[in-house]
């Protein structure tokens, strides 16, 4: 096979995606000079609801890895934090975002105009080792920029007891206080609540568009999960919820016709763990086996609904449930989540993605792989790889060992 | 002085499994903990007692059924060695949040050891009127839960839990200070084996060996030996012997940031009006870990221990793949230089071996300090 670096798109809401990703970068570049402060913060969690309620302009370092990696630009970021002696065990959005910011953030040419300047970091206490790292680098980079220390407790979402949400919701406070001290500007109730509101809107389309890929056959794959974005980036505008509802229509009467993403769909596929941004083709790899990729753990992390009665306690709750829910923090929950959505989704087998840029999310996998096996006979397979680092992936060993399982559920099959 | 002062620590070390296993089979309980973020004063205090989990060296075979190979070898190995029935005696593990490792393998111990007690608690990074509040209430349900398990907690038995755990680091730092004055009863070597085998000990026991070892401690010399004097500073270190080869390649430790050295022992204790604050307070105050502070307040912190020991140069040794210790090493390494302050890198695996590489840069690192200083 060649290397496919872009997955083949057939939603058309799919391809539209382009345009509301440069739009976000542009509104980003823009911000300064339209006098809306930029703030960079960590994705999932309940502030970027804030930022928009506050007109300010959210900005994510995490999700500019991902372009980075698509733009071929990884490589060049990371041998600048490799020579500042970062080493290659560490995440690779750390190093790819150090290394951005020390070398092609000053130079002119990156896609979508590159990432502003930071007015203010969101710099968070709790979330992974390695975000916590990325932005106590930020603090240094950037030390003009005006820094929030946020708190955070980590705890299983099982395990939340109502002093963990007091101490977020304290903290939520602290933030808005922050913010108005930063910025200048005030908190509008109202408009918060209509924040909250179209940020549950988006969580409410999202489980609609993923209901949807219990249809057999489904109408779209993780090849398509770029409409994620939306949700990483634009939670609480209304953009996202325009692009949502598009995405749904699209998808709606791609089921109703009973149309699928390939015509023969024999294999029902989940996988875990982040994809490999550098190749995302490898969703297509699954399909000349009629295998299609239906469903992704860390999709339904995109669930968690907001209450516009009670805005700050709703995004307290979202910021304590996030990164929990797919990462080590809570394996239990993680595993039923999992469990429910292979049953849900009438999964054949799981591909999980052993991610040596996460550890994370990485760790647990094992004890998920044997819950499907014993409780539901669910088959899987592991495959070697990074979310971010080409070098800690062999496409030969990922053939290999995709060929092996696909021809084994397919003997399963008949 | 008998002949070998430090021998009950080693022996402590090296029983400590029978040892336990007979403590546990006569009706004690015993509490496992990875990082020394967990509040083993609560556990005392609750009649449990404190055990912290080492992992030794050797190899995965076992646990790589549960574990990318890209995990630091603390838990890798310690995994490995649960899975052996080494840890059959303990009734359960607490674990205070730290790295994302720690709270990774908690869980899957959890998922593995099914009837055992787990509880995993998140600490709060800031220092704030709030998180103080929050932080008491993350130790009152610890206790509540322990209670579960059968203890039974009360805020005089924690005064006296307190008491107990600040006299050991009392004396512990006061070791400190003898072998930076080169103390022969001292060495790295001993200073480890004293420090490590108070985590497998009921602290009273612990408390009795340490102030015998202190009362027939030699007089310090009148002046430390020979040796470029360094620092070390990183992860666990379960093996001496990368101590030794630092000594024996024209280095004297004068001062260590350890996880089971100096990091946790300092400061003795905290201050409160309640023995909870007086908890809350100290680990609050804790010397840093990376895994919760920035490399920035670290180097401070790093600068006024080397300014105090003498140290003139920082050894990083650093568990491979520990991810807390590899991403502050740019920044750390940066601002020492920045300061005056040499450093250099080792990582180790599992196996604790040491690649002849190892002692060559070591030699060389001294020497190059030596001609320059
Ligand atoms: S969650 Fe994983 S991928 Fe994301 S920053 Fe942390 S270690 Fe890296
Ligand atoms: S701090 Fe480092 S050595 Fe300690 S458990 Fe975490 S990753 Fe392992």
């Amino acid at each position: 096979m060649e290397k496919t670096h872009k997955s083949t798109k057939r939603l058309k809401t799919a391809k539209e995606l382009q345009k509301v990703v440069s739009d976000y970068y542009l509104r980003c570049i823009s911000a300064r000079s339209e006098g809306r402060p930029v703030g960079w913060m960590p994705p999932m969690n309940g502030v970027i609801e804030l930022f928009y309620a506050m007109d300010l302009q959210p900005v994510f370092p995490e999700n500019w890895s991902p372009v980075c990696a698509a733009f071929g630009l990884a490589p060049e970021n990371f041998s600048v934090s490799e020579n500042m002696g970062y080493s290659r065990d560490l995440c690779g959005y750390l190093r790819n975002i150090i290394g951005y910011v020390h070398g092609l953030m000053n130079e002119k040419d990156s896609p979508f105009g590159g990432l502003p300047e930071p007015d203010m970091l969101m710099s968070p206490g709790g979330g992974c080792v390695p975000v916590m790292k990325i932005f106590h680098e930020l603090e240094r980079r950037f030390p003009d920029a005006k820094v929030f220390y946020a708190d955070l407790p980590q705890v299983a979402v099982e395990d939340i007891q109502a002093y963990h949400i007091d101490y977020a919701v304290a903290e939520s406070q602290r933030l808005v206080g922050f913010l108005t001290e930063a910025t200048g500007r005030r908190l509008d109730e109202d408009r918060l609540k209509e924040v909250v509101r179209l940020s549950d809107r988006a969580c409410e389309l999202w489980d609609e568009i993923m209901s949807f890929r219990r249809c057999r056959p489904v109408p779209f794959s993780a090849a398509e999960m770029g409409i994620m974005f939306v949700m990483v980036t634009l939670q609480g505008t209304q953009t996202a919820v325009d692009y949502l509802t598009r995405v749904r229509d699209e998808i709606r009467q791609k089921a109703e016709a009973g149309t699928g993403v390939i015509e023969d769909e024999k294999i029902r596929l989940f996988w875990d763990n982040i994809p490999l941004w550098y190749n995302m083709g490898l969703f297509n790899y699954f399909e000349k086996y009629g295998g299609v990729v239906v469903a992704e753990t860390y999709s339904a992390a995109w669930s968690i609904r907001l209450d516009k009665e009670n805005p700050i306690k709703s995004l307290a709750l979202k910021s304590l449930m996030s990164y929990p829910l797919v990462s080590c923090v809570s394996i239990n929950k993680r595993k039923e989540m999992v469990l429910k959505a292979c049953r849900d989704y009438a999964i054949d087998g799981v591909i999980f993605h052993r991610n040596k840029s996460c550890l994370p999310i990485t760790l647990g996998q094992m004890e998920i792989k044997e819950a499907l096996e014993k409780e539901l006979g669910i088959p899987s397979v592991i495959i070697d790889a990074d979310h971010m680092d080409e070098r800690n992936f062999s496409l030969a060993q990922f053939q290999t060992r995709v060929d092996a399982f696909m021809e084994m559920l397919l003997d399963r099959k008949e | 002085m008998k002949n070998n002062p430090i021998q009950p620590f080693e022996k402590t070390i090296e029983d400590s499994r029978q040892r336990l296993m007979a403590l546990s089979a006569s009706g004690r309980k015993t509490i496992g903990y990875f990082c020394t973020y967990t509040p083993i004063e609560i556990l005392h205090a609750c009649g449990l007692v404190p055990i912290r989990i080492r992992a030794g060296a050797g190899r995965m075979d076992k646990a790589g059924a549960h574990l990318p190979d890209f995990i630091c070898p603390y838990m890798k190995l310690s995994l490995e060695k649960a899975l052996d029935g080494h840890y059959d005696f303990l009734s359960g593990i607490v674990q205070g949040y730290s790295c994302d490792a720690a709270c990774g393998l908690v869980n899957v111990w959890k998922d593995i050891f099914t009837d055992r007690f787990f509880h995993a608690m998140p600490l709060p990074y800031n220092d704030t009127r709030a998180s103080r509040t929050y932080y008491r209430s993350a130790l009152f349900e610890l206790a509540s839960r322990l209670e579960d398990l059968g203890g039974h907690f009360s805020e005089t038995a924690l005064t006296e839990s307190l008491n107990l755990y600040s006299c050991i680091r009392s004396l512990q730092l006061e070791l400190y200070d003898h072998r930076n004055k080169g103390n022969s009863a001292v060495t790295s070597r001993n200073l480890m084996a004293i420090v490590d085998a108070g985590f497998l000990l009921p602290p009273g026991e612990y408390l009795s060996m340490l102030a015998d070892f202190m009362d027939r401690l030699p007089p310090d010399p009148p002046a430390a030996e020979n040796g470029f004097p360094v620092m070390v500073s990183g992860s666990l270190v379960e093996d001496p012997k990368i101590l030794d080869t630092i000594e024996a390649s024209g280095g004297r430790i004068a001062a260590d940031d350890l996880c089971n050295g100096f990091r946790q022992i300092f400061p003795a204790d905290g201050r409160g009006k309640t023995p909870v604050d007086r908890l809350v307070d100290r680990y609050i105050n804790r010397f840093p870990c990376p895994a919760r502070a920035r490399a920035t307040d670290r180097s401070d912190r790093l600068l006024a221990l080397a300014k105090d020991s003498g140290a003139k140069a920082v050894v990083f040794i650093v568990q491979k793949f520990c991810t807390p210790h590899l991403a502050d090493y740019p920044t750390l390494s940066e601002v020492l230089k920045r300061n005056g302050l040499a450093s250099i890198l080792i990582e180790m695996d599992e196996t604790w071996q040491m690649e002849s590489q190892v002692k060559t840069r070591l030699e060389s690192f001294f020497e190059m300090m030596g001609s320059a200083g």
